[in-house]
């Protein structure tokens, strides 16, 4: 008996063809100097140029039909895209959120009109998305949202604020995780309500919260008599906790959980070619066995989702180790180059360690922290 | 794959279930060795399951093999399966006859001398030397055997090779790193399902024991150390299962398997102090007894990890073997499993 459920997934010949499609595009829009690789580029590079050339390519909704613009793959191709743009560090933040997370819930829930409005615009790489979970009191403990959503004839009146919205100055909706009616009791997973907010609504104010490094990717999003239509209700009233989990199983496993550094890494390879010492071969060898056996887990979750099974635990652990991989990849890589007198550091690879180094707090907070992995883990293990 | 279900992974676990129940691994330290438990391993011909049919063996999928291999970890096997099954499949693929018996195994290294698990017990011992692109066998019966100081409850003897002469000895077309792939992939299995094993084990200790009024598992304290063992657990397993698959994929040529095993090495044997230090840790001082059963697992963990060579000097050689390939190779590799063996 295993304890956890991570299938071995045999490597596809035909996934290999996309994934050359995508190196030779990449390597094409870097040299042509079309973009500059970034660690964490799904979160804080956005570049909605980029994104529209990505979606010309059939690059962003890849697994939705083509009668809603997509394009009826897999989700093992969409896989093979994300790894790859996360490996070259292409602004991708833009769409990714859309791509990930709303397109397939507004195929779960959006209406048809939504459906065809929408989504064409999403695979476009034109339309893009904010998650509205966090507000200034409810961060780990989420149930404690306070934004209101209120019934009245034109449809919700939504007052209140979400905070740490990644995107959102950018973005053309948020969907919210909102209070529609009030707790039951103790029970404070009840009544809470997911709504699509279209950001350019009177009464919506977003102001862009500046980060340590001085840029400014999230947001506080305030909203004050926001009056949206009924169908932007996403799912059932009252059901917004239960969808929010199972999409957190999704968002936690992706490769973004421990491959927004590599990019770091792969910059040091060819700055240390011929030129590493003892060291930092072993430094390499143990970086290279933890990203080999993480590809295993979330590749093996990502087979998991493609044939319907959200496995939540698994999600949390990937997450977990994950993104100590992440934050040991840039401790790693600095150690490595050692090897080399920082004069000889190209511009690239200083900008890039500065930025990894920069971007590293977040890995182990965004998405859920580390803290409430654990707990999510302590669970399945029957402690709790 | 580890294939916990077909007949031969179903065989060994009902072996074990009947055979070894958590007494057995204490008697033996205490020297009663579990002669039965043998006996019937041997009786249902497991110890041959990875010979060929043309060499007496029934040739059976690896991942079967594999799940016996994790049942009998998980069992905390105090007889040498895992060993002999090494030792015949290196036999076999000298074209040489399964030993008689049980059978451990050792690498030339730069000594003629090697460290040999299980030596007070197999019956045999398998030698490759890859000098001569040799397999040799020798007779452990004859050999003037005293035990080494050793982690493992199963203990380690020294055999020196020069002082023998072998019973039997044949060419093998396979090279060092074939043989080091299949034997790192089985000691990945073993740790994996030794560390599941000692997970469980803590997992019952802090549900049962009391503290403070309350079961241990409610202190968040608790709770989190042993989620991240539980991570390291699920990479562990991940690890072996991703090494035996390739063992799997390249049966004819397991040096192609060669870095997927040692990434399974490092990994775990990485892993090893992770586990080990919150599984001791939860469990007070109960654990550090011999009366109790979580070192059967915890003593196998610290010495398999040193096994033929700890997680230090397989990392360096995994390194030094990806730095002279470029970095699109290594990502190939990261990403699919598919390395240029170098
Ligand atoms: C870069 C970035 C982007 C983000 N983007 C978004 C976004 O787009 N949309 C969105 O909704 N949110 C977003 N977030 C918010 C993120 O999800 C929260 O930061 C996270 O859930 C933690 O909440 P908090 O910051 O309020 O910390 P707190 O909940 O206040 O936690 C502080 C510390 O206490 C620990 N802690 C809290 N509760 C417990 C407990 N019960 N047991 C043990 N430890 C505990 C936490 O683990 C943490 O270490 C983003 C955050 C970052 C950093």
């Amino acid at each position: 008996m295993q304890r956890f459920n991570f299938p071995v997934v045999q490597p596809d010949p035909a996934l290999e063809e996309l994934r050359g499609e995508l190196q030779a595009f990449l390597k094409e829009e870097r040299e042509a100097g079309n973009f500059r690789p970034e660690p964490e580029c799904w979160m804080a590079s956005a570049d909605p140029e980029f994104s529209k050339k990505m979606g010309k390519r059939g690059w962003i909704g890849l697994t939705w039909s083509s009668q809603y613009g997509g394009h009826d793959k897999s989700a093992l191709e969409r896989y093979i895209v994300t790894e790859e743009t996360l490996r070259s560090g292409a602004p991708v933040g833009a769409h990714w959120i859309a791509d990930r997370q709303h397109a397939p819930m507004l195929l779960a829930h959006g209406t048809e009109e939504q459906k065809l409005d929408i989504l064409p615009r999403i695979a476009a790489g034109e339309c893009y998305f904010a998650i509205g979970l966090s507000e200034p009191g409810a961060g780990s403990d989420l149930a404690n949202v306070k934004t209101k959503a209120e019934k009245v004839a034109e449809g919700w009146k939504i007052n209140g604020q979400k905070i740490w919205s990644s995107g959102a100055h950018i973005s053309h909706y948020m969907v919210a995780l909102l209070r529609t009616s009030p707790a039951d009791g103790r029970n404070r997973h009840i009544g809470l309500s997911q709504i699509m907010i279209d950001l350019s609504l009177p009464g919506v104010t977003i102001k862009p919260i500046v980060d340590l490094s001085g840029d400014a990717h999230f947001n506080e999003v305030y909203f004050e008599d926001v009056i949206v239509p009924d169908d932007c209700l996403l799912g059932e009233e009252g059901g917004g906790w239960k969808q929010v989990t199972g999409e957190l199983a999704m968002e936690r496993s992706g490769p973004e959980r421990f491959l927004s550094s590599y990019i770091t890494l792969e910059t040091a390879l060819y700055q240390l070619s011929g030129k590493m010492g003892s060291d930092s071969h072993a430094r390499l060898g143990k970086l290279i066995a933890s990203l080999r056996t993480l590809k295993g887990m979330s590749w093996g979750i990502a087979n998991l989702l493609s044939q319907g099974v959200s496995p939540e635990t698994e999600a949390a652990l990937v997450k977990d180790l994950g993104n100590r991989l992440e934050n040991d990849l840039t401790q790693q890589v600095r150690a490595m180059l050692n090897d080399l007198p920082t004069e000889d550091w190209s511009p690239d690879m200083r900008r890039i360690m500065n930025i990894g180094v920069l971007r590293s707090p977040p890995n182990t907070l965004r998405g859920g922290t580390t803290e409430v992995m654990r707990g999510i883990t302590a669970r399945q293990l029957g402690l709790r | 794959m580890i294939n916990t279900e077909g007949m031969v992974a179903e065989t060994a676990t009902k072996i074990y279930t009947d055979l070894c129940d958590r007494e057995v691994p204490h008697k033996a330290e205490a020297g009663e060795y579990p002669q039965a438990l043998w006996d019937a391993l041997a009786e249902n011909g497991l110890p041959l399951a990875w010979v060929s049919e043309a060499n007496g063996g029934f040739g059976a999928d690896h991942d079967e093999v594999f799940g016996a291999i994790w049942a009998s970890a998980q069992a905390a096997s105090p007889v040498p399966f895992a060993e002999t099954l090494i030792a015949n499949w290196m036999l076999d693929r000298a074209g040489l006859a399964p030993a008689d018996g049980s059978a451990s195994f050792a690498l030339s290294g730069h000594t003629p001398s090697a460290d040999i698990p299980f030596g007070m017990h197999a019956d045999k011992i398998v030698l490759f030397d890859e000098a001569h692109h040799e397999i040799s066998l020798f007779d452990n019966r004859v050999a003037v055997r005293s035990p080494e100081e050793a982690l493992s409850p199963d203990g380690m003897t020294q055999f020196v090779f020069s002082g023998h002469v072998a019973e039997q000895s044949a060419k093998t077309d396979l090279s060092r790193r074939a043989f080091e792939a299949l034997i790192l992939t089985v000691r990945a299995v073993q740790m994996a399902a030794a560390m599941e094993s000692a997970l469980n084990l803590s997992i019952d200790y802090v549900t049962q024991r009391e503290q403070f009024g309350r079961p241990l598992s409610k202190f968040q304290a608790i709770q989190q150390q042993l989620a991240v063992a539980a991570s390291e657990c699920a990479a562990a397993t991940m690890a072996a299962k991703q090494a035996a698959s390739a063992i799997a994929r390249h049966s004819d040529d397991p040096e192609q398997a060669w870095h997927e095993a040692v990434i399974a090495k490092v990994q775990i044997g990485h892993s090893v102090e992770a586990v080990t230090v919150p599984f001791h840790q939860v469990h007070g001082a109960m654990g550090y007894t011999q009366e109790y059963d979580l070192h059967h697992y915890t003593r196998r963990l610290w010495a398999w990890r040193d096994a033929l060579g700890n997680e230090f000097h397989w990392s360096k050689r995994l390194g030094e073997a990806l730095a002279v390939t470029s970095p699109d190779q290594i990502w190939k590799g990261v990403t699919t499993g598919q390395w240029i063996a170098s």
